[in-house]
Order: C-alpha cells, then sequence, then structure tokens
C-alpha cells in the first residue's frame, strides 16, 4: 500500500480527525520511485536476510504489512550497531548463527530452505526454551531479545502504529469511558 | 518576540531576578505589572515558545531509537538526567548535560538532581501537579517540636493561591475537604471507567479516604487567552497552544507586555553583591556562559528564583566581611535542612471487567488520594511516623507491550495485539520529608566548574520517619486495590539503602535549604521571604520551605512569589528598600 492510500485510510480509520503536521509527516515520508537501498552496519548480507524472515515470521504481513514492510530488519541494525552493548550484539549474532547450526542439524538445509512447518517448529522450539530458561546475568536468550526488538520496532513505525493500531497526534478531547468498538484498536 | 537587547555595563535596575522557572516567572511578572523595570537572569538559553519545542507531537517513527533513548550518549553525558521519567529522545534538549554541569554527592548517598538550564526552566518539563497546602501542614513543625515554625499560615497564603489559580487556570474536582483546600478550579478532567469503579470501591471500604481526579496547571477550557488541552499526552514535549501552565505559556508573556521587562539569557549567577555600608545587597555578579566574561548588574531588590540548589550555591558563595559564610547566613542553617518527596512506592493491580471499555485521547494526568493519615485527631493517627503522605495513580488498558511477554508469533499473535489488553492500575505514594539538619548542601572547597563557580556537594538520605512510612504506603495501596476487587496486587518500593530508584532528589521536590522562620537565629528568611539581614533579598524558590508538606510543591511557590513580590513593591514605596 502506498502512503497516499494510507492516509486515506488513517482519515477513515479516524473518523475524519487528522492533525496537519501528522499529514505533512506522512508526506515527507512519501518516496519516489523505488525503495532506498539499505546497507546494514552490522548484519551481513546474509544475516539480514535472516533477520527479514525471522521478524517476517513473528509480525507477519496479514490485512496490514508485516514486519519486512515496516522495515524492522533496519531497526534491528541501528539497534546492534549504535545501542547494544557489545555482549549484546554478540550474544543476538551467535543466536542468528544457532538458527542456521539447528537447520541443519535438524532438516539438513539451511533455515531460509526450510519448509514454513519446519521454521515454525524449529522458532517454537526456540521460544520454549528461552521462555524455560532462568533468569541469566548474561542477559536475555536470543529469541526473547528477537521478539522484542521486532515488535518494538514494528509497532513504533509508521505502518505498525498508524496501519495496524491506531495513532493520533493531537486527538483533540478525552473520554475516559468509550465503546471499544468505536475507538477500534490499540492505541500505539 | 525575543529581542535580543544590548545591556549597558553597570546599568541599574528595579529589580533583579535570578532564574526563569515557576517562580522566576511569576516574580517577573508581579514586579513588571506593578511597574518596575526588571532584569531576568537566565543561566541557559533563550528557548522561543511553539517554535523550540522541537519533541512536540513527533511520532515514535521519527525518532531515531523510537523513543528507547541514545543509551550510549546517554551514559555519557545524561547519566542523572536519563532517571528522570520525563526525560527521552523528544525532550533531551530541555535537560542539562551532566559531564558539563557537575555536582558531588557521598558515594554512598546518591541524590539525582534534575535540571534544565533554558529560559523558562522546569517549567516546561514539571508535573503539573497542584495541591493547596492547609494549616494542618503549616503547623506542623510547632505542634511536633521539629525543626521550626513557619512564620506563616495558611489565611496568610489563601488570597495568593486565589490569585496564582485564577491566572494559570488549575482544572480540578471541588472536595470540601479542610486539609486540602479548592480553588477556583477549570472543569476536572475525566476519570476512565476502571478509575471510577475504584473510587466506588475505595470508598466504600474506606469511608474517610477519598480519589479525586488530581488537579492539575492544564486548561481544560480555554483560560486568559491560551487555548484547551488537546490532549496528547507527553506536555513536557512543550505545548504550542499553551494548554498547560509554564513560564513561556503564561507568566513570561504577561510580564513582557508591560514594557518593563529586559531578558538575558546565558547569565550564571556567580554571587549577590553585598554593600557593606548600606547593609543591602546591591546587584549580582554574572558570568557569561559563552564568553566566561564577568559582568556586574545593580538594582534594589533581587527576587532568587533559581531553584533550591541553584539559589542556595548562589548564596553560599556570596562572601563578605560581614558574610564569610555566606550571604544571610547568620543562623548557620543556609544550605541545611534539605528535603524532598520521597515516592516510588506503592501497589499495581489488575482490574478485572470493563472489556468492551477503553479511552479515546491521552490525559496528561492522573488520580489523586489525599493523605489521610496523622490529620490530627485520634482516628487518623498512626503509631509508626509523623505526618503523611498522598496518592497518586492512574488506569490504563495494556498495549502492544505486552506482547514482549506473551508466548506466540505469527498472524494470531499479531492479530491479538490489535485489541488492547487488561485493565491495570498503578497507585503511588508521595510522602513528606522531614527537615533534617544533617541532610545539607555546601560548596566544595576546591573545585569549581567551568564558570569558576564552586560545585555543590550534597549530603542526603531518608530517615526513620520516611522509612517508616513507606511501609504504609505500600500496605495500604495494596489494601485499597485489594478492598476494591483488584486481582494480582503487588506492592512495590524502589528504594534501596545507597541506591537508585527511589533516592533523594528524585522527585524534583528538592526544597528547604534557605528555610523561612519566625528567628533570624534559627533561619535564613522571614515570613515574606526576605533574608533576615538584608531585606532587599527575596528568596522565593522551593529553598525558602521550611517543612515540605507531602503535596506537590510548585503551586505553594507561585502563591508565595506572588505575595513577595506584592510585599517587596509597597515597602518600595514606603521607602523601606
Amino acid at each position: 500500500m502506498n502512503r497516499r492510500e494510507a492516509i486515506k485510510r488513517v482519515g477513515l480509520l479516524f473518523g475524519g480527525v487528522l492533525y496537519a503536521p501528522a499529514v505533512a509527516g506522512l508526506l515527507s515520508g512519501c518516496r519516489t520511485g523505488g525503495e532506498a537501498a539499505f546497507t546494514p552496519r552490522t548484519l551481513t548480507p546474509e544475516q539480514n536476510e535472516l533477520v527479514v524472515h525471522l521478524t517476517e515470521m513473528i509480525i507477519p504481513e496479514t490485512d496490514t504489512p508485516g514486519a519486512k514492510a515496516a522495515r524492522v530488519n533496519e531497526f534491528v541494525d541501528l539497534i546492534l550497531t549504535d545501542w547494544a552493548p557489545a555482549e549484546d550484539r554478540d550474544r543476538f549474532l551467535a543466536g542468528l548463527a544457532d538458527v542456521e547450526a539447528r537447520s541443519q542439524a535438524a532438516y539438513q538445509v539451511a533455515f531460509l530452505e526450510a519448509t514454513p512447518e519446519q521454521q515454525v517448529a524449529l522458532l517454537t522450539q526456540l521460544e520454549d526454551e528461552a521462555l524455560a530458561a532462568p533468569p541469566s546475568p548474561d542477559g536475555q536468550p536470543f529469541f526473547l531479545m528477537l521478539k522484542q526488538l521486532t515488535l518494538l520496532g514494528y509497532y513504533t513505525s509508521e505502518i505498525g502504529a498508524t496501519q495496524e493500531l491506531q495513532w493520533l497526534a493531537a486527538p483533540g478531547r478525552y473520554d475516559g469511558c468509550a465503546p471499544l468498538e468505536e475507538v477500534g484498536r490499540t492505541w500505539a | 518576540m525575543y529581542e535580543h537587547i544590548f545591556i549597558q555595563e553597570r546599568q541599574a535596575y528595579d529589580a533583579i531576578v535570578v532564574g526563569s522557572g515557576i517562580t522566576g516567572g511569576w516574580a517577573a511578572k508581579e514586579l513588571t505589572e506593578q511597574g518596575l523595570k526588571v532584569l531576568l537572569l537566565e543561566r541557559g538559553r533563550h528557548v522561543e515558545h511553539g517554535r523550540d519545542y522541537t519533541g512536540e507531537h513527533k511520532a515514535p517513527w521519527e525518532l531515531p531509537f523510537r523513543g528507547r533513548g541514545d543509551r550510549r550518549l546517554y551514559e555519557a553525558e545524561y547519566d542523572v538526567q536519563r532517571r528522570c521519567y520525563a526525560f527521552g529522545e523528544a525532550t533531551r534538549h530541555f535537560f542539562v548535560n551532566d559531564r558539563e554541569n557537575p555536582y558531588e554527592h557521598d558515594p554512598d548517598k546518591p541524590f539525582s538532581w534534575i535540571r534544565g538550564y533554558h529560559l523558562g526552566g522546569r517549567s516546561l518539563m514539571w508535573g503539573r501537579q497542584c495541591y493547596r497546602w492547609s494549616d494542618l501542614d503549616f503547623e506542623a513543625n510547632l505542634r511536633e517540636g521539629i525543626a521550626v515554625d513557619w512564620p506563616i499560615r495558611y489565611a496568610d497564603l489563601e488570597p495568593w493561591y486565589d490569585y496564582v489559580e485564577r491566572f494559570a487556570g488549575i482544572s480540578g474536582q471541588p472536595e470540601g475537604l479542610p486539609h486540602l483546600p479548592d480553588g477556583p478550579f477549570l472543569p476536572p478532567m475525566m476519570m476512565n471507567c476502571a478509575e471510577q469503579h475504584l473510587k466506588a470501591g475505595i470508598e466504600r471500604a474506606f469511608p474517610e479516604r477519598k480519589m479525586t481526579i488530581g488537579r492539575v496547571a492544564v486548561l481544560t477550557v480555554p483560560h486568559n487567552g491560551r487555548a484547551a488541552c488537546h490532549y496528547c499526552g507527553p506536555c513536557e514535549r512543550g505545548c504550542t497552544p499553551g494548554a498547560y501552565f509554564s513560564s513561556l505559556s503564561a507568566t513570561l508573556p504577561a510580564a513582557r507586555a508591560t514594557g518593563n521587562l529586559t531578558i538575558r539569557p546565558h547569565s550564571v549567577v556567580h554571587s549577590v553583591i553585598y554593600d557593606e555600608e548600606k547593609g543591602r545587597a546591591s546587584g549580582v555578579r554574572v558570568v557569561d556562559y559563552e564568553t566566561k566574561e564577568m559582568h556586574e548588574f545593580y538594582a534594589r531588590i533581587i527576587f532568587l528564583c533559581a531553584s533550591t540548589l541553584g539559589t542556595t550555591q548562589i548564596l553560599l558563595n556570596s562572601t563578605s566581611s560581614r558574610f564569610p559564610n555566606g550571604l544571610g547566613n547568620d543562623s548557620g542553617e543556609l544550605g541545611h535542612n534539605l528535603m524532598d518527596h520521597h515516592f516510588v512506592v506503592g501497589a499495581t493491580a489488575t482490574i478485572p471487567g470493563f472489556e468492551d471499555r477503553y479511552y479515546f485521547g491521552n490525559r496528561p494526568n492522573g488520580i489523586y488520594i489525599p493523605r489521610f493519615r496523622n490529620l490530627g485527631d485520634r482516628a487518623t493517627r498512626h503509631r509508626d511516623f509523623l505526618r503523611g503522605y498522598g496518592y497518586q495513580g492512574g488506569a490504563s488498558r495494556a498495549g502492544w507491550n505486552r506482547g514482549m511477554a506473551m508466548r506466540g508469533f505469527g498472524a494470531d499473535f499479531k492479530h491479538r495485539l490489535r485489541e488492547p489488553g487488561p485493565w491495570t492500575m498503578w497507585l503511588g505514594g508521595w510522602g513528606e520529608t522531614l527537615p533534617r539538619h544533617d541532610n545539607y548542601v555546601e560548596l566544595d572547597p576546591e573545585q569549581t566548574d567551568a564558570w569558576g563557580i564552586p560545585l555543590l556537594k550534597v549530603h542526603c538520605t531518608w530517615g526513620e520517619n520516611e522509612l517508616a512510612m513507606r511501609k504504609d504506603m505500600a500496605e495500604q495501596a495494596a489494601e485499597m486495590l485489594e478492598a476494591a476487587g483488584c486481582t494480582n496486587v503487588q506492592p512495590f518500593d524502589a528504594y534501596t539503602e545507597g541506591g537508585l530508584g527511589a533516592e533523594p532528589g528524585l522527585c524534583i521536590h528538592e526544597m528547604g535549604t534557605a528555610r523561612m522562620g519566625r528567628d533570624p537565629k534559627t533561619s535564613v528568611l522571614n515570613a515574606y521571604n526576605q533574608v533576615h539581614a538584608v531585606p532587599n533579598v527575596f528568596v522565593t524558590d522551593g529553598a525558602c520551605m521550611t517543612s515540605s508538606a507531602c503535596q506537590n510543591p510548585s503551586l505553594t511557590y507561585m502563591a508565595l512569589t506572588a505575595r513577595a513580590a506584592h510585599h517587596a513593591v509597597e515597602e518600595m514605596k514606603r521607602g523601606n528598600l
């Protein structure tokens, strides 16, 4: 969906309440022509491809775009490059390697070549292990890092905040007891 | 409009106001409106109302780290400021760089000094909660034999509360409580469904307790030329329509309109100049923030409104043969009796039901449960501690964040987060702190900052009374939530001895280091906020406070400032100043 469609949609979703700067923001983000090329700074091209796929598995495209369209992989790379302590970054990269190793051990193929069912099974196993693991001074297990970065990256993106959920710069009023169906969705 | 006005060296003014935050803004307004030529000195940069609110209405995707903050930068440059809830990617420009603005504290006694050095000061990021004091508060020290007696009572301040509230615009619900007097409120904000439900449950189980909507300096209707709130949420980013009270939205425009105001930013006040012959202050020494040049400015009266610790640092640094230990420090109390409210203690819970209800808009306000301990009668007396506390809090529905702790991934997982989660409530106590002589600040005898001003060294801990009170704050919060039918009730207390999370300073209600009193031997200021021995120097910021009560203090600072400014002009007319 392009941005102009997004604007129409947002307008409908909010019953026509639109705040000018928010519209300006939507418009200024319009890209002319193709997608700007992204060169990851920490992830290798292969790791980036894997992150694109993993984040999309966590928040897939449904009736709204998913993590891939919201470029969550770019946010992950930013966090790994400019935010995360070195040990967290290393644990994340080791986690990506572990996904590949598990796929080879279980299915004898690279993760991206495994069937969707196999991929889901592997990720489910990772989540189960991560949730069962006792808290460690070394920090969070890889899968929880991945999932949290995916959620943060997606729901704070323009797509996640305005198409999947809703966000308003200036609601203009406060109603503390509105019917949920009138409000619609979770506020981003 | 801001005009950079060339200020002649040695130019004299009727009044100098040091600091442009909540109290400096009020002092400038009241003095200029009464015809005085005022020089307002601000140590930080100029901020243009509206234009410089660069974080206002920024969407999360417009913040480089999506609101998570630039961790590495914060650790290197903002290690103290980042502890403040209002500090973040959209507000960092309103907080000081800690590396460039050092201060000291004992290693095992952390003190978080949250600061904003710019025109408007912390009035841009303040919490906006406004509660009057009553004689329960003003008489407490006398009644219990703690510290010294306040030289004023509620009757002295009541008309000034009225006066500042009418100008600022405070929204709230009158409740008729003698110990939390009502004011001329604008219409109250709405409690959401879950809060209304809890209010009924709590008041049923505890008939002597009350839950009301927060009283807040945010307009619910247009007021004095300022627009009503549009419920975007984070006031601390700045508000171009001026819906919340700040120096930039309210007091400074009024002061400017008189034609009597000169504002000089980048002016770090070094000290007050004392004229030994006249026994009066004659002006202030200013170090230019950028050039480091020293200037002197002169005036008949001086209002110190540089914040509790800022003002105290200036007074301690103002030495002369008459005042070797700091201006007006005959009592030895200057710098002592530092207080802050202690908080980050209470309870959280889940509120069953109301799944079909949600809210529209972001209310910049919560609920308030006024103090119910030690109200002067036997029934409310608590054996373990003096004074009391109030609760702030609020109910909301969990958002997408809850997905972080939810098992699963994929389309169904995504779809579940489209609807908000259960209603949750938090109740946090704000507790009164007793004035203690051994909570104090002093000047470092060796180290100075970039402007040649000795560093402030803070010594401050919570005492036994505060710690005993905290137990009750967590227990009562849990009991009330339990009684109102909540589930998953979890008391919390972030305080650890020597640790961060609920340390002194964090509440940003520091006060008390140049206290008012009746006796010059035991206090720094008189009943009109004048330095006892130097009556043309007024201190009307938090430094003047003789006790802390448990109410958020800014409203009381405003009332004290307006009262002192009118007294100053009267005294000038009488020829006494």
